[in-house]
């Protein structure tokens, strides 16, 4: 039972994770990812229709980091270029992706008589690994996107504090001026993490409809997406920090799956849905952040 | 003929608001030290910032060696050996020096270890003590202006320009810098060196170039002019500058009484440190120094927008130490405060809402329960008209007006809103002539009206044009009280770089 | 008219053309002509009295979402939880009712869905005044919280008398609010929310109150070294924004659902940010162009009844719409900018 649920934590923690940590590394340059939560969407749309139509599911996740890619883009496009507000747009391109989705959904499908469905990804067990007594089964048996995870935890480590694109990332968010004096350009910067971003959370957001669910419905990323997003916020600004995080999250989404199925009648399954969020809360108000990007959130504007 | 190292011809730069160059030309020559004199607003900073590709010019060209180059940004003027340190250092505070200073110069995997021994290698070399470990933010402001050097050096840069570098010195650190510029130029490198100091271009430049309203006024050697020949090419027409009655005495009654003030900063370092003076109705009390040593910390104590660890502040005989900020509003305390954008207006908000901020508690505005807007424009139109400020009306925006016009609506509402007593912290600073002559009439007109009256300065000009009394402040303390006719330049100069003379209080 | 009034007006109309043109391409892919969509879509909306009066139906809870959004957007706080504010006042609203069916009910219902879903929103002030936690993410959060707390009340303690559907039984007839125009769904809630509105339009911009919170959101240390205690200001401006959502959920379960269901109105939080923008956070803008989105809406439905394209295009046109918006507050800065510096070249001359 044990082994089960952490097995699901980690499962769970996939799609946060390389949201969390896309958001880290773009938060450090200064640009809160406010419509992550629409590349999410987006992602999961373009993942399973890709896979639905193509049969792969590695089209799919190809797709599906291209859409993210583009909506990335077009929220680069109006916070780095045009220097819109960062929360105004968000919510602007958040509300556009719900609908397009639902829009393209009924284009493409029309209306089915009952639910599409494609294979989810599959659990792959690594060999020998995954006979390791109780760590095997939890670590060692899960899908591709989950061990990419596993990589991509001291990855991002090693590049935001030893090398030099980690520099300049950390020090666009501080103080970009002093980044632009260096001859680094603060918008190509901004604009090139905010694309990375937009890559990975597509990834994530394919993650819930062709990773785990196989079908896909609007309200498929739930405010998943946002919890990415606080996971940033929690972890500090740290991809270790961010890692940690998403555990926690991943147990409790894991957790409440478990309590819904059955497992208990004495609290309310809403509860337990709702238990990520009230978390999310919770951990908002008793983190003090040390970490915050002085200048996150602000356009760079240099002639007056 | 040698050609100049680098040189600007007819460079023009429009903003939305004001003309900032205007057909600007001149040359710097190699083991030149270049001053680029004038006062505030005359485009100085930003010929340079075109220099060195901040901004892009909308005419003119830049040449190398008598040959064209583009500069479009940072990263072209850095090819070409330029470095520039600005008035507001382009530093990370909570990145270490090392982080700061290979920034944009290092790729791929970082060994930190190694590159902060090259840094302290470089450092040492040229006597800047600076630690390459530490974080910018643990940095005096003298240490961090270093660190900025140190950045031009490691970038072997061959031309150095800086903006107002010794605004945030005190005349120690500016001797050092002094000898630091000479040498560096002895080596073959030019200095472009940006001040509104004549004292300082007369005592370090080989060069001065005078600007004016964007434009290039005059072109002189230093060995063929003066400071008197200077300040008359800086300035635009003539003006009186405000006389001081000095017949007019201060009463003996106290308004304002600070005992004892103490206040540490959240690292547990003092930033006042038993601080004690009393303030006499119709004074003009200085309080001068090097910018950062507790001055601002001591206005926010006294306004209430900070609490200090020990000590009273008494208005008229009442204790206000633990009121809030509204309350002494309430009782007439004013403030003009240093940073007028951050804490003195709402600059996208209109001149009469502007006016109303500081008193909107007020039952006087109300008027069956809604804002009386007659009552509040036509206070806004007294205050423009009283203090000859230039603006279209109480309607338009704060930030359509220029800073001078700006700083006098504060003053007119501060004046008009204050009871007994009013603090003046850096009035001045950043205006031109016209309006600091206004600002100093206001002032002055507060004494005359047996205000009492706090100037905090780092001019030293204004402090003895203007106050009757002044305290030095250092690093938190008050080095002495003395009245203004028993001190001198060089004397106050001790005093602000923390030399007590003996005996003396 | 000012030239900031007209740029405003004409960048606003032509934010709305776009939107309906990028939109119309959309419909394209569907293999349909979007001309005559658009023309079923405009000419549905006026087809008949009861339609018309639909338009100011729809338009109700959105003036009180988009109004939630805009009073803490004027202290630039950022309050995203109006949809769970909503939905507090909905639970508050339909529980009253149900405890008294009498017409009392409703004025009890206004005043206590107010405070209730006043208190849910001011709670994040607090948050953010108390422990500097970010309100973004908490009122992000706390829908999802008002949402499965309705849910398990909706399938519990309020539950019908059949107990087969998580809904509430039928409010009785004496706590609906009444017709304001026979033979429509058109109500008094409708009425409500104009008043709102120029209540709010008031407050903000006619007593010192207002001007405190506006003074907050534009310079909120200047305001500080004024006297003003800006915690307060975050945590007054959080309990009228909630309270402004709740306000919603009287109009909708005692105007139009008279009852309490799960999954209604599901998007009027997000919708109301989309208006609050396009009208620049103005009161009186936001009854404008909440009738419009209201419009959209009713056209959008029949559109898909009749003409099988889908009603979620109306979702499509109103995100293009929002997007369009911030691309025309660009503009129009630009525009601004260059007037100037030619202004200032001509007098140079």
């Amino acid at each position: 039972m044990l082994v089960n649920l952490l097995s699901r934590a980690i499962m769970m923690s996939t799609p946060l994770l390389f949201g969390a940590i896309s958001e880290v590394f773009s938060e450090r340059t200064g640009m809160m990812v406010t419509a992550i939560e629409g590349i999410f969407l987006m992602g999961a749309w373009a993942g399973f229709t890709t896979a639905y139509i193509s049969g792969s599911l590695a089209m799919g996740l190809l797709f599906a980091s291209f859409a993210g890619l583009l909506v990335a883009m077009l929220y680069a496009y109006l916070c780095v270029t045009l220097k819109q507000h960062q929360i105004v747009t968000g919510t602007a391109i958040n509300i556009l992706v719900a609908g397009l989705c639902a829009f393209l959904h009924r284009v493409v499908f029309g209306v089915p008589l009952s639910p599409l469905t494609v294979e989810p990804l599959q659990k792959i067990a690594l060999p020998l690994l995954s006979k390791i007594p109780f760590l095997g089964p939890i670590f060692f048996n899960q899908n591709i996107l989950t061990y990419i995870m596993y990589i991509l935890v001291p990855l991002g480590f090693f590049i935001m504090y030893k090398t030099s694109l980690g520099l300049v990332v950390r020090s666009t968010g501080e103080n970009p001026e002093a980044v632009d004096v260096s001859g680094i350009n603060v918008s190509k910067v901004r604009f090139v993490t905010v694309m990375v971003s937009g890559l990975m959370c597509g990834v994530a957001g394919a993650f819930y409809s062709i990773g785990y669910l196989g079908m896909f419905t609007t309200n498929i990323i739930g405010g998943r997406g946002w919890i990415a997003f606080a996971i940033c916020f929690l972890g500090n600004w740290n991809p270790i920090g961010a890692f940690i995080g998403t555990i926690i999250f991943g147990l409790a989404e894991a957790f409440a799956i478990l309590m819904q199925s059955g497992a208990s009648t004495f609290l309310p399954n809403e509860l337990f849905i709702a238990l990520p969020y009230i978390l999310t809360i919770v951990l908002t108000i008793s983190r003090k952040s040390f970490n915050v990007p002085a200048k996150l959130g602000t356009a760079y504007i240099k002639e007056n | 003929m040698d050609k100049p190292f680098f040189e600007l011809k007819g460079i023009s730069k429009y903003f939305a608001k004001v003309i900032a160059n205007k057909d600007v030309s001149f040359s710097v020559n190699r083991g030149e030290v270049l001053a680029l004199l004038g006062e505030n607003g005359a485009g100085k900073s930003t010929c340079m910032k075109i220099l060195y590709g901040l901004y892009g010019a909308d005419e003119g060209e830049i040449y190398k060696n008598g040959e064209q180059i583009i500069i479009k940004s940072p990263k072209d003027a850095m090819k070409h050996k330029i470095s520039m340190i600005q008035q507001h250092f382009s530093l990370v505070s909570a990145h270490t020096v090392t982080e700061n200073i290979i920034l944009g110069n290092i790729k791929g995997k970082i060994n930190w270890a190694y590159e902060e021994q090259k840094i302290q290698d470089l450092a040492n070399k040229y006597e800047l003590k600076v630690d390459a470990q530490k974080k910018i933010k643990d940095l005096t402001v003298g240490e961090q202006q270093k660190v900025e050097i140190l950045k031009a050096l490691y970038l072997e840069a061959n031309l150095l320009i800086m903006d107002e570098p010794t605004a945030v010195l005190t005349p120690q650190e500016i001797d050092n810098l002094m000898k630091f510029v000479k040498d560096y130029s002895k080596q073959g490198n030019a200095v472009i060196f940006i001040t509104h100091k004549l004292k300082e271009v007369m005592s370090v430049a080989n060069r001065i170039i005078v600007m004016r309203s964007g434009m290039v006024y005059g072109n002189v050697k230093k060995d063929k002019t003066d400071e008197y020949q200077l300040s008359k090419m800086m300035i635009e027409g003539s003006f009186e500058q405000v006389e001081r009655d000095d017949s007019l005495n201060y009463s003996d009654e106290i308004c304002l009484s600070i005992k004892n003030m103490s206040l540490k900063s959240k690292s547990g370092i003092p930033v006042i440190n038993d601080v004690s003076f009393d303030i006499h109705k119709g004074e003009i009390f200085g309080v001068a120094g090097v910018s950062g040593n507790g001055q601002l910390e001591l206005c926010m104590s006294i306004c209430g927008a900070m609490k200090p660890d020990e000590g009273f502040v008494l208005l008229n005989d009442v204790d206000i130490t633990n009121y809030s900020i509204k309350e002494r509003i309430a009782l007439g305390l004013g403030y003009v405060p240093s940073d007028r954008h951050r804490y003195g207006m709402v600059m996208s908000m209109t001149l009469a809402e502007n006016i109303l901020l500081k008193t909107s508690y007020s039952k006087y505005w109300k008027k069956h329960g809604l804002i009386d807007r007659k009552k509040l424009n036509d206070k806004t139109n007294k205050i423009l008209t009283n203090f000859n400020v230039k603006a279209p009306g109480p309607a338009s925006l704060a930030q359509e007006l220029s800073g001078g016009n700006q700083q006098k609506v504060i003053v007119g509402r501060e004046v008009e809103n204050c009871g007994d007593f009013i603090i003046f912290d850096q009035p001045t600073r950043g205006l031109d002539l016209g309006a600091i002559n206004n600002v100093h009439s206001s002032i002055l007109n507060e004494k005359e009206n047996e205000k009492a009256v706090m100037l905090v300065s780092t001019e030293l000009s204004e402090i003895f044009a203007l106050c009757d009394r002044v305290a030095i402040f250092y690093k938190g303390e008050i080095q002495g009280i003395y009245k203004t006719s028993d001190l001198d330049s060089e004397k106050i100069g001790l005093l602000m770089a923390g030399y007590k003379k003996q005996g003396d209080k | 008219m000012d030239k900031k009034t007209r740029d405003i007006l004409i960048t606003s109309f032509l934010a709305v053309i776009m939107g309906l043109f990028l939109s119309g391409i959309m419909i394209l892919f569907l293999g349909k002509n979007p001309i005559s969509v658009f023309a079923l879509l405009f000419s549905s909306m006026f087809r008949d009295g009861y339609t018309i009066g639909e338009i100011f139906v729809k338009a109700t809870p959105l003036i009180f979402t988009s109004l939630a959004f805009a009073f803490t957007f004027k202290a630039s706080l950022f309050n995203i939880g109006a949809q769970g504010q909503f939905y507090i006042g909905a639970l508050t609203a339909a529980s009253i009712s149900l405890l008294i069916p009498h017409p009392i009910a409703i004025v009890l219902a206004i005043i206590f869905s107010f405070l209730f879903s006043g208190i849910w929103g001011g709670l994040i002030g607090f948050f953010k005044s108390r422990f500097k936690a970010n309100e973004f993410l908490i009122s992000m959060m706390s829908t999802y919280v008002a949402l499965n707390f309705m849910n398990y009340l909706l399938r519990t303690v309020l539950i019908e008398s059949k107990g087969e559907y998580p809904q509430t039984d039928s409010l009785a007839k004496s706590t609906w609010l009444f017709k304001i125009v026979p033979h429509t769904r058109l109500h008094f809630g409708f009425i409500l929310a104009i008043v709102v509105a120029i209540l709010i339009w008031l407050l903000l911009y006619r007593t010192t109150l207002g001007f405190r919170i506006r003074a907050v959101g534009q310079n909120q240390e200047a305001a500080r070294m004024s006297g003003v205690n800006p915690e307060l200001v975050f945590i007054f401006a959080f309990f009228v924004s909630g309270g402004l959502a709740g306000l919603a959920g009287v109009t909708e379960v005692n105007g139009v659902q008279h009852m309490l269901l799960q999954g209604f109105n599901p998007s009027i939080g997000a919708i109301g940010i989309g208006i609050a923008i396009l009208a620049n956070a103005n009161p009186i803008g936001i009854i404008f162009a909440s009738i419009l989105f209201g419009a959209l809406q009713v056209g959008g439905t029949i559109m898909g009844q009749i003409s099988g394209v889908p009603s979620s295009i109306i979702d499509l046109m109103e995100g293009f719409v929002m997007v369009f918006v911030i691309i025309s507050y660009f503009v129009r800065n630009k525009l601004e900018v260059n007037r100037e510096k030619k202004l200032l070249l001509e007098g140079d001359k």
